[in-house]
């Protein structure tokens, strides 16, 4: 596979999971401020987006953070953003991606939002933006062969999603009510299946537990790191001469996979902010270990990667 | 129920639906009976859903950096089979000429000795190449793809305007408009038999496989584009996808020791053949422009050790001059020993004396092109230029006659386009596509036809305006033998009388095959319109990059 297509595709999961991710994340912040009356929007946004690794914005409202992480397609954090860059990946690569996903990809960027909204009109599009980053998923694997690129897009997709949900995990800290957890869970899809699991009786500790090292669930980050571990043994099987540095990409993976796994979830919540800041450190280093070693060709095109905190 | 054909009326040109007496050609009955039973409204849904599944399927060509849907009107162009076969062995023809022609000049140049050609003619055209003298193709083949641009004369003549066999496009169209109107127009597929367009990727990488150096046994065959700001990076894709092969940039090749690669994810992997789809000045940095970041340094050097196959060869170009056009009649004869199938339009060679004196005076009625140009630059249209820019032409083409030629201005033919839920009659030409095999010439039925939509414009191409048509070339009925008349082109100077497809009843009234022994061209015409500042260097290689350059878009063609 030709490195430039491996990079593109690479990308493209990347940045799907990144427009999905977004979008839970933009949702939650809308649920909490709604439930919590006590939290100060301000705050509360700039929080958010400092999260985000943004922080251009002095004062920002819920309006500011719609649009910063939502539809302006000139801030390279928003959805829109994220589906333009993964179209125009797409059509670099456009000979080896099914012709089905391509036109999901394609439609999508076709039918992102010309204007701007406000909170009003946040939830169908942060709605519409999920359902259409489901789609590509189920698309994806219904049509793509489980060839190389394959495993470069899922590559991309896992490092994508444990980087975005240990940013939605450090949400959590961010607002001071009760409910956070709940509507971190809620977030990340996985409200009913952590009930259903632990039981009703939950606490703030087994919510994380189950957002963090609960490989069962698809969304969590202990899941994300298996499965780009698991992408990364399969193509450096098939590339010897990237056996020595993807080796070290391993390494990074398996130690903060055992760094959290055995981890006293107590002190680890003390210390959330700065552990979710550690995966997303690994997920940096993993990126870019994996563009020195499998995509050599000189490549002019600045990526947007994730910025870390 | 309102009838979207009742005020159809014909113009001064060939309308290839309807003669001059309003009545309906045979071909035609079918889209004829299909189109009556429709109303606007139905037709309106269906132009807007055409339109959409292009917007979705990202079926676009990019307009200055711009992507746009590209155009498609729902109204079939229909080539009658007997004059298929003309046309398809009058293409067929011409390439097999052409290719002979360009094994010579690049080799022993019997052309000149024989003195059928000067020989400043060949020294003096810019896509004449020294740096590829002498090299001799594994299979023989220089011209793997060749688009002919066919336009049809008032009279009912299909004449060639002019030759590509650099680097044409337009073929992913071809295949995406028939898949589309399938969808669109169910009705009149089911009535008649149409020869389907579906097979030309597999020609194609059949012929391409054939073209490999020898000793490769299972060759690596790569789509070569100069990315995704060209105008035809659409078919770029289509074409590699349809293929199986990869797409590659300049950046993804690498050339080692006469030999290229490219770079995958498991390291360097040897490449046999490349479709390349970028000009010969930006190809390889070390013998042509070397401020190009498209090409590959070293693969010139690559080609003349026979590491590597480029399809179609480096200075191909020699031989769609347009003042080698004025030849290519005395070619086929030269090389073939055969009369031409299809004429040639009429045209001065502003070399000559003579032709040039009478060219200056009738400057105003007719249209002027330089030679070497593709994508309609610099071309004057003598109707709509002021006199200042008649008298400036004068000057210029004093001071350099090689480069331009002189053509009359002639009504293209038409046929019924779909405007403001209405048909009207619009102006098409026709790009039939060739691939060489080395062991045959096989043309592509049907072809892109292309049609301007503002009402008396003859400008087709894509970036004013222009849409396409999808070509139907109809099945001949069982009994008529497609092979027999093919090898006798000569035997077919008379009209032929159209099988009846759909409508027995019908008077045998279609006749339009082209003459093979057609008399000196009678006047045609057909020309390029945009006319564009002669480009600056700096600007041309970011051209490269967004426009095809014998791009169909950057074709511009009028009469």
């Amino acid at each position: 596979m030709l490195s430039r297509i491996a990079e593109s595709l690479f990308w493209i999961g990347r940045y799907v999971e990144r427009a999905e991710d977004t979008a839970r994340l933009v949702q939650t912040h809308l649920r909490v401020l709604a439930e919590d009356t006590s939290a100060a929007e301000v705050d509360a946004c700039r929080n958010l987006l400092a999260l985000m690794s943004v922080d251009s914005i002095a004062e920002p409202t819920t309006n500011d953070l719609l649009r910063v992480l939502g539809y302006d397609g000139s801030e390279p954090t928003s959805i829109f953003a994220s589906w333009a860059s993964a179209r125009d990946n797409a059509r670099r690569a456009r000979e080896v991606i099914p012709l089905e996903l391509w036109e999901c990809i394609n439609t999508t960027w076709h039918q992102l939002p010309a204007d701007g909204f406000g909170s009003s009109g946040a939830h169908t599009f942060l709605g519409w933006a999920r359902e259409r980053s489901a789609l590509f998923t189920g698309i994806a694997r219904g049509t793509m062969v489980r060839d190389e690129g394959w495993q470069f897009l899922l590559l991309g997709r896992s490092l994508e999603q444990m980087d975005m949900t240990s940013r939605i995990v450090a949400s959590a800290s961010l607002t001071t009510g009760s409910s956070q957890w709940r509507s971190v869970l809620r977030g990340c899809g996985g409200h009913d299946a952590f009930l259903r699991t632990y039981g009703g009786l939950n606490t703030d500790p087994d919510a994380a537990t189950f957002l963090i090292i609960d490989a069962r669930f698809p969304r969590s980050i202990m899941h994300g790191l298996v499965a780009a571990s698991d992408c990364l043994t399969n193509v450096s099987h098939a590339n010897p001469s990237a056996a020595i540095p993807s080796a070290k990409a391993l390494r990074r993976l398996g130690q903060l996979r055992a760094r959290l796994e055995y981890a006293d979830m107590t002190s680890l919540l003390e210390h959330l902010d700065d552990e979710m800041s550690c995966v997303q450190d690994v997920a940096a280093a993993v990126t870019k270990t994996v563009s020195t070693s499998f995509f050599a060709a000189a490549d002019p095109t600045p990526w947007i990667t994730e910025a870390t905190r | 129920m309102e009838n979207v054909l009742a005020s159809y009326m014909v113009g001064e040109a060939f309308d290839e639906m309807m003669d001059t007496e309003g009545s309906v050609r045979p071909s035609y009955k079918a889209i004829y009976n299909t189109l009556r039973k429709t109303t606007p409204a139905e037709l309106h849904n269906i132009a807007e859903s055409l339109a959409k599944s292009y917007t979705h399927a990202g079926v676009t060509f990019d307009v200055g950096g711009v992507e746009r849907p590209f155009p498609l009107d729902l109204v079939p162009r229909v080539i009658a089979a007997p004059e298929w076969e003309t046309i398809e062995a009058g293409v067929a023809q011409r390439v097999r000429a052409l290719e002979a022609f360009l094994g010579d000049v690049y080799s022993a140049k019997r052309v000149i000795s024989d003195g059928v050609i000067p020989s400043q003619l060949l020294t003096s055209s810019t896509h004449f190449h020294r740096a590829v003298w002498g090299i001799e193709p594994p299979n023989s083949v220089r011209i793997h793809v060749a688009g002919v641009d066919l336009i049809r004369t008032p009279d009912g003549e299909v004449r060639v305007l002019e030759d590509n066999v650099r680097v044409p496009s337009g073929v992913s169209y071809v295949m995406t408009n028939r898949t589309a109107m399938i969808t669109a127009l169910p009705d009149a597929f089911s009535n008649q038999r149409i020869r389907p367009v579906a097979g030309y990727p597999q020609r194609l990488l059949a012929a391409l496989r054939k073209a490999a150096p020898p000793g490769a046994d299972d060759p690596t065959v790569v789509v070569l584009t100069p990315g995704v700001y060209n105008s035809a990076y659409f078919e770029h894709t289509l074409l590699a996808r349809t293929m199986g092969v990869e797409l590659v940039e300049g950046r993804d090749l690498e050339c080692r020791r006469g030999r290229v690669y490219m770079r995958t994810t498991a390291g360097l992997q040897r490449v046999d053949v490349i479709y390349r789809r970028v000009d010969d000045d930006f190809l390889d940095p070390v013998h042509f422009r070397s401020d190009s970041m498209l090409g590959v340094p070293g693969l010139v050097n690559a080609v003349r050790t026979g590491g590597v196959t480029l399809a179609n060869a480096i200075g191909n170009g020699v031989a769609d001059d347009k003042l080698i056009y004025t030849y290519v009649p005395d070619l086929i004869r030269y090389y073939l020993g055969e009369e031409p199938i299809l004429g040639n339009v009429d045209t001065w060679r502003l070399e000559e004396d003579e032709a040039r004196a009478e060219v200056f005076d009738r400057l105003p009625e007719l249209v002027v092109k330089p030679v070497d140009a593709s994508g309609g630059k610099g071309i004057v249209i003598g109707p709509r230029a002021s006199r200042e820019e008649l008298d400036s032409l004068r000057q210029t083409i004093s001071l350099d006659p090689r480069g331009w030629i002189a053509q009359p201005v002639v009504q293209l033919s038409t046929v019924p386009t779909l405007i403001n839920d209405q048909l009207r009659p619009r102006h098409v030409d026709l790009r039939p596509f060739a691939v060489n095999s080395g062991d045959s010439v096989w043309v592509l039925p049907g072809g892109l036809t292309r049609v301007a939509l503002p009402e008396g414009e003859l400008v087709v191409n894509s970036s004013q305006g222009g849409g396409s048509k999808d070509t139907w070339v109809l099945s001949p009925p069982p009994h008529y033998s497609a092979t027999e008349s093919r090898h006798k082109p000569a035997e077919k100077a008379e009209p032929v009388i159209e099988p009846p497809v759909a409508a027995p009843e019908e008077a045998p009234a279609e006749a339009l095959p082209a003459r093979p022994n057609s008399p000196v061209p009678v006047a045609v015409t057909a020309m390029p319109v945009a006319v564009l500042t002669p480009n600056a260097d700096q600007h041309s290689q970011q051209e490269q990059q967004q426009q095809g350059r014998q791009g169909f878009s950057a074709q511009d063609r009028t009469c």
